[in-house]
């Protein structure tokens, strides 16, 4: 086989599953050493055992203050209203709610006000040169040694979630915006925009921004990750609920069967969420896959 | 017979540093006319257009289109690119229609006054389309310039720039890129447009489209432009006129400027009409052998034989006033 030389589809899926086969097999064969030497072992969860953690997460925990109050809620008679008020008294749902919202929120905030500079940074030399240095310098910064920063200024509210999503995210994908938005359009493409009568609002809005936003997507996808690290690291630290917080409480109860059940709902997530970017940039814009 | 100056060109030079690139350039274009403009690598030919265009101002003289000093690119010069002409996020259609979408609307009229913008926006499609049609491209309108070949491209940069009706269009070596017979097929389609500027002013109309092409080219340059202006820096002044001497200068003047045999596209591609210009325009302008010196103005007889009626071409076209 030569370098780079490509193989049949079936052949790809077929490799997938062998590899994701070979994860299950190895953690099966450490988990059964596990509890062979301690069949209560926890580090190392058994089926049974997942699904037990399955089990505790998506059970619905009574309210403790509506219990020692003795206030009791009359159960709806319709059957998908009584789902749904059942399913938030999960844990599962809670933390997934609370996790996912602040992400989504941060990353609205990060990436508009990402794709605003970086644009504008790409088209006016001056703007670059003037927030640049400051962000390249930004962007250097662990991320995660910023949360004690974010903490001081922002409290430890859900304001703080939002913020800190939105401004660890921000210089890095700012500066890759603003790099395709100064290359990826060559000056004949400008010219000929005011050629045909554009003016520089419209050039940008019209010539430039479709241009990089492909780019601007896939650097969003990128940024995903770096995203949830930061999220959950601050959940860790001050959550009262979320994904990180619960990954970390049950870390301390040994009940590890639910922090491998929250890692592969936080990855089958994040997973999906890459694959949903991906395919709404195919599908927003047919021509860059054609393109090149 | 009266002729609407639609280029002005007095006394352009251009430097970039201690690079003189263009010196003491003047050239009046006639509306109408197409305009080869040649000259060896490096002489400064599309520091030219970018002049023109208004990308680079000159650092000094004056460009005029249509009597409108040129302080910027803007909706009267149409450009052609060999490369990039096309955006590839728009269908060949869009792209067509992009220059009227932005020509006669604003983004506010085009986000917060829908029932006036969709209207006109189908409108401007079906230009686009008819403009398509007009060359030979009706079957392509909704595919992406990637999925287009070279010279399909480049029609529809054409298409693109035409659509705008501009006082002037640069073409910036727009063959340059493509086979032999791509190219001819090119060509004819620039004929075309030169005839319906012989039937306009025979009609007693104004010649819709005026063209500059920038080509390396010769035979193409002879064959599709009723005029042709050589560019080089292989020149001086004659002495009895007190003019420079060589080592005085160093930027690329005009130092050919004469009217073209003209072609119709429907007869047959006759070269031997223009061989004996073409080989002196070679000789004299491209060659840099035995580095002889040109008189700058030996060649410069356009305007010359406009007055005494020598030549071919829209400019010496008559329409039914001047009869």
């Amino acid at each position: 086989m030569r370098i780079k030389q490509p193989i049949k589809q079936r052949w790809k899926i077929i490799l997938g599953v062998i590899g994701v086969f070979i994860l299950l097999v190895i953690y099966s064969h450490l988990s059964y050493r596990q509890h062979v030497k301690n069949p209560t072992d926890t580090t190392m969860p058994n089926f049974s055992q997942l699904m037990d953690g399955i089990k505790m997460v998506t059970t619905p925990r009574e309210n403790a203050l509506q219990a020692a109050f003795g206030v009791v809620e009359e159960p709806s008679s319709n059957p998908i209203v009584r789902f749904w008020t059942q399913s938030w008294k999960t844990m599962i749902v809670q933390d997934a709610w609370a996790t996912y919202s602040r992400l989504v929120k941060g990353l609205v905030w990060g990436c508009v006000l990402s794709m605003i500079l970086g644009t504008l940074m790409g088209c006016f030399d001056g703007l670059a040169s003037f927030l640049l240095p400051t962000l390249s310098f930004l962007s250097k910064v662990p991320g995660t040694a910023m949360l004690a920063v974010f903490f001081v200024l922002a409290g430890t509210g859900e304001t703080m979630f939002i913020a800190m999503i939105g401004f660890g995210i921000l210089p890095t994908l700012t500066q890759s915006i603003y790099l395709s938005a100064r290359d990826d359009l060559h000056h004949e493409e400008i010219d000929k925009a005011y050629t045909l009568g554009a003016s520089n609002i419209e050039v940008i809005w019209e010539v430039v921004f479709p241009q990089i936003l492909p780019k601007i997507l896939d650097n969003i996808r990128l940024q995903l990750g770096p995203a949830m690290v930061f999220l959950i690291a601050a959940e860790m630290l001050v959550g009262q609920v979320g994904m990180g917080y619960q990954v970390r409480m049950q870390q301390r109860l040994l009940h590890m069967n639910v922090v491998y059940d929250y890692l592969f709902i936080l990855g089958a997530t994040g997973l999906l969420m890459d694959k949903g970017m991906l395919s709404f940039r195919q599908w927003w814009c047919p021509w860059f896959d054609r393109d090149r | 017979m009266s002729h609407k100056v639609i280029l002005n060109i007095e006394n352009v030079s251009q430097w970039f540093g201690k690079n003189r690139v263009l010196h003491d350039i003047n050239l009046k274009i006639v509306q109408g006319q197409f305009v080869a403009l040649v000259g060896p690598s490096g002489c400064g030919k599309s520091t030219l257009l970018r002049a023109i265009l208004g990308t680079e101002p000159p650092k000094e003289g004056i460009i005029e289109t249509d009597g409108v000093q040129v302080i910027g690119p803007n909706r009267n010069v149409g450009i052609v690119y060999q490369k990039y002409g096309l955006y590839r996020f728009l269908t060949v259609q869009e792209n067509v229609a992009f220059g009227p979408k932005l020509d006669k609307t604003q983004i506010y009229h085009r986000t917060c006054m829908p029932w006036h913008w969709l209207p006109l926006k189908k409108q401007q499609r079906e230009e686009a389309k008819a403009m398509l049609e007009k060359l030979r491209l009706k079957d392509s309108h909704d595919k992406y310039p990637s999925e287009l070949s070279g010279g399909m491209q480049q029609r529809v940069a054409i298409a693109q720039a035409l659509v705008m009706k501009p006082k002037l269009l640069l073409l910036d070596e727009p063959f340059g890129a493509l086979d032999e017979s791509t190219r001819e097929e090119l060509q004819m389609m620039l004929l075309r447009l030169y005839q319906e500027n012989l039937a306009a002013i025979k009609i007693g109309e104004e010649p819709p489209w005026t063209v500059i092409i920038i080509t390396h080219e010769l035979n193409e340059a002879f064959y599709v432009s009723d005029r042709v202006v050589g560019l080089s820096k292989n020149w001086r002044e004659m002495p009895k006129t007190g003019g420079m001497k060589r080592g005085e200068h160093f930027g690329a003047t005009k130092v050919w400027d004469k009217a073209a045999p003209t072609f119709r596209p429907d007869e047959p591609k006759d070269f031997s009409r223009f061989i004996p210009m073409r080989d002196e325009l070679k000789n004299s302008v491209l060659s840099e052998v035995g580095n002889v010196e040109l008189d700058r103005n030996a060649h410069v007889s356009f305007w010359d034989d406009l007055a005494n009626g020598v030549g071919t071409g829209v400019a010496f076209t008559k329409g039914p006033s001047d009869e």
